[in-house]
């Protein structure tokens, strides 16, 4: 009978780690697709007044990543690549390419409340976390995934409310190496598009800045289309900056 | 009584040159021994305060614990216009620090850079003595960046070189920019050369539209000792909650601390040492007591109260310690005064023990009357002490008996 019994606790404790990996799987593929193109705009509110930006975002997978800003006019061009792990910044203005330690990766992008760890979205909730379901409210499961050690990310826990219906994320919860909330991203109108769910509406506020937060507007998404490897080399910085 | 302690001092010559010599050689040592220690931790606390911390600095609340551009002082000319009215300040400035990333054409590093008032800085602050290659900044340099040793290494740039800056402005917006290397300092502290580097404030508040804000003020005294005093009149003065005014005691806390410790560790050995003359002098004032035993018991036999025993070997001790700590207290106070002008140089200490942030290879001693009265006094307390127990040994003994004494 206890052999049963232990039987039956492995194979549920194996079905929940099954699904909880499942379920940040779907999140994942959600979040990238196979490829994914996004214009999205930013309005960043900060000290009491507010700016805006937009900006254009080809990406494949966890590992190619290339971002080009498009307004305003003063950091017009201003493009970022990222390739395995690593980051570059063009700056039209002073015509040069300057690659971003993985030091600096923490840093806030662009007087933003992302970092630039988001922009390039260098780590992978499926490679570099380990999830695990906390609880289940009807559709919304509430998950935690903890930073595998080998990782290199920056963020040691993050807790997520997820939305199982269309596999996309309410809320998450960044926790720093104190295991202390650092920011809290909120998403809400998720729309879909050619087959994957996305929410088109994002905000990030940093718990010790009440009065900051940044709220970002996915205008137009394409899924699985087809993105020339030309954006993933480090000409491109200067190239499509124009 | 005192013409009787007076010749026994000149009878038992054995005793009183050794008395003598011990009060002499631990009041001189005592005296320039804390003269040395109190000297290095204030010139410790003047090299540390000359090379970046103003002895007041006066920032927006919560610049030092959060950070960020959010927590800039707004309206400098409105608090450096109070400034200008207290007495006491030598000179301040406002400073605008940002972090930001610093790239040559190979390599990139963060570094903080800060925008500075370079006529103002020289006066201030070390970092214009620091110079080891190139110039120093003016209030126009353009351009022109000044920049820690260690950060030139870690870029591989050399003067004239160019350097781009990408970080924050004041809003926030994204600031960018190429710098030139026209001069290269090293301070002695290797975290500040490796990661801090120096622009004209007029061109830095362009790029990063800081006119009129800083991150904050920083402020130096004509005298350091008055620190608390024009501290509490600032405060007064900018009469502003969202301001916070901090002297080098809190914004160099952890330093201040050392010292505290260092200051123990130094008391404590020197207790150590005092013990020992302390009990060398009892010990000889013990033997010498106790062979004069006899010599005692006759006294009391024709009628001397023990009241004047005690002050028979007072007397004694108070001429010994007198004729000693008076020879000694203006030998080493010379010394000392000799030391705080012309501090002793040892060549080439600061280059190896940089690292701890020793800036300069002088060793001053610190001249205070105070201190040195208080040392002559704690001296002669132990010399009285030391009679103590000598006295209850006597007096254990009867008269009759004591005469009887061999």
């Amino acid at each position: 009978m206890q052999k049963l019994l232990m039987i039956f606790l492995l194979f549920w404790v194996s079905l929940m780690a099954n699904e909880a990996e499942d379920i940040i799987a779907k999140l994942d593929q959600n979040l990238r697709g196979k490829n994914i193109y996004i214009e999205m705009s930013m309005k960043i509110t900060s000290m009491g007044h507010t700016r805006t930006m937009k900006m254009k975002n080809w990406a494949q997978g966890t590992k190619r990543s290339f971002v080009k800003t498009t307004y305003p006019p003063k950091d017009k061009g201003i493009t970022f690549l990222s390739l395995d792990k690593q980051m570059w910044q063009y700056v039209p203005k002073i015509e040069r390419v300057i690659k971003i330690p993985a030091s600096m990766m923490l840093q806030n992008w662009m007087g933003s409340d992302i970092t630039n760890d988001d922009v390039v979205r260098q780590s992978s909730l499926v490679d570099d976390y380990i999830p695990r379901i906390l609880k289940k409210d009807g559709n919304i499961v509430t998950m935690e995934l903890t930073a595998k050690e080998e990782a290199a990310v920056v963020w040691s826990k993050i807790v997520s409310k997820i939305d199982t219906l269309t596999y996309t994320s309410k809320e998450d919860l960044f926790y720093d190496e104190e295991d202390k909330v650092v920011r809290v991203f909120s998403y809400d109108k998720v729309k879909k598009v050619s087959g994957y769910f996305i929410a088109t509406y994002w905000r990030v506020q940093g718990v010790d800045k009440k009065d900051s937060f940044t709220e970002i507007f996915i205008d137009d998404v394409k899924y699985d289309i087809e993105i020339s490897d030309q954006y993933f080399r480090k000409s491109a910085l200067k190239r499509f900056s124009r | 009584m005192f013409h009787f302690a007076l010749k026994n001092i000149l009878f038992y010559r054995g005793r009183s040159i050794t008395t003598f010599i011990l009060t002499f050689v631990s009041t001189m040592l005592f005296i320039v021994y804390v003269s040395m220690m109190d000297g290095s931790h204030r010139s410790m606390l003047h090299n540390a305060l000359k090379v970046y911390t103003g002895a007041i600095e006066i920032y927006h609340k919560g610049y030092r614990d959060k950070g960020g551009n959010e927590y800039l002082i707004k309206d400098v000319k409105m608090v450096t216009d109070k400034l200008a009215s207290i007495e006491g300040i030598e000179v301040y400035t406002s400073r605008y620090e940002t972090y930001g990333l610093l790239s040559s054409q190979e390599r990139s590093a963060a570094s903080m850079v800060v925008g500075i008032q370079a006529d103002k800085e020289r006066v201030l602050s070390s970092i214009a003595t620091a110079l080891k290659e190139g110039e120093f900044l003016v209030n126009d340099s353009g351009n022109c960046l000044y920049m820690g040793e260690g950060l030139v290494k870690k870029l591989g740039i050399r003067l004239g070189d160019e350097v781009s800056f990408v970080g924050s402005a004041s809003d926030n917006s994204f600031a960018a920019d190429i710098f030139s290397l026209c001069g290269v300092f090293k301070t002695g502290s290797s975290e500040f050369d490796a990661g801090a580097s120096f622009v004209s404030r007029k061109y830095f508040d362009t790029l990063m539209y800081a006119q009129n804000k800083a991150s904050y003020i920083t402020i130096k005294l004509e005298d350091l000792d008055m620190v608390d005093t024009i501290n509490a009149k600032i405060i007064d003065l900018i009469d502003d909650e969202n301001l916070e005014s901090l002297t080098w005691k809190t914004l160099m806390k952890t330093m201040v601390e050392a010292m505290e410790v260092d200051s123990i560790f130094g008391y404590i050995s020197l207790a150590l040492f005092l013990v020992v003359i302390f009990f060398v002098i009892m010990i000889y004032g013990f033997i010498n007591v106790s062979s004069r035993i006899k010599e005692f018991g006759v006294l009391r036999c024709i009628g001397l109260s023990k009241e004047k025993i005690f002050l028979l070997l007072f007397y004694e001790v108070i001429i010994l310690s007198s004729l000693a700590v008076f020879l000694a207290a203006p030998i080493s106070a010379s010394i000392c005064y000799y030391y705080s002008i012309h501090p002793i140089v040892i060549e080439g200490m600061s280059e190896m023990y940089k690292d701890y942030g020793l800036v300069s290879d002088e060793i001053p001693f610190d001249f205070n009357l105070f201190t040195i009265l208080w040392n002559v006094a704690l001296i002669y307390l132990l010399n009285i002490l030391s009679v103590i127990y000598p006295y209850f040994y006597i007096n254990a003994f009867k008269p009759i008996e004591a005469t009887r004494h061999v």
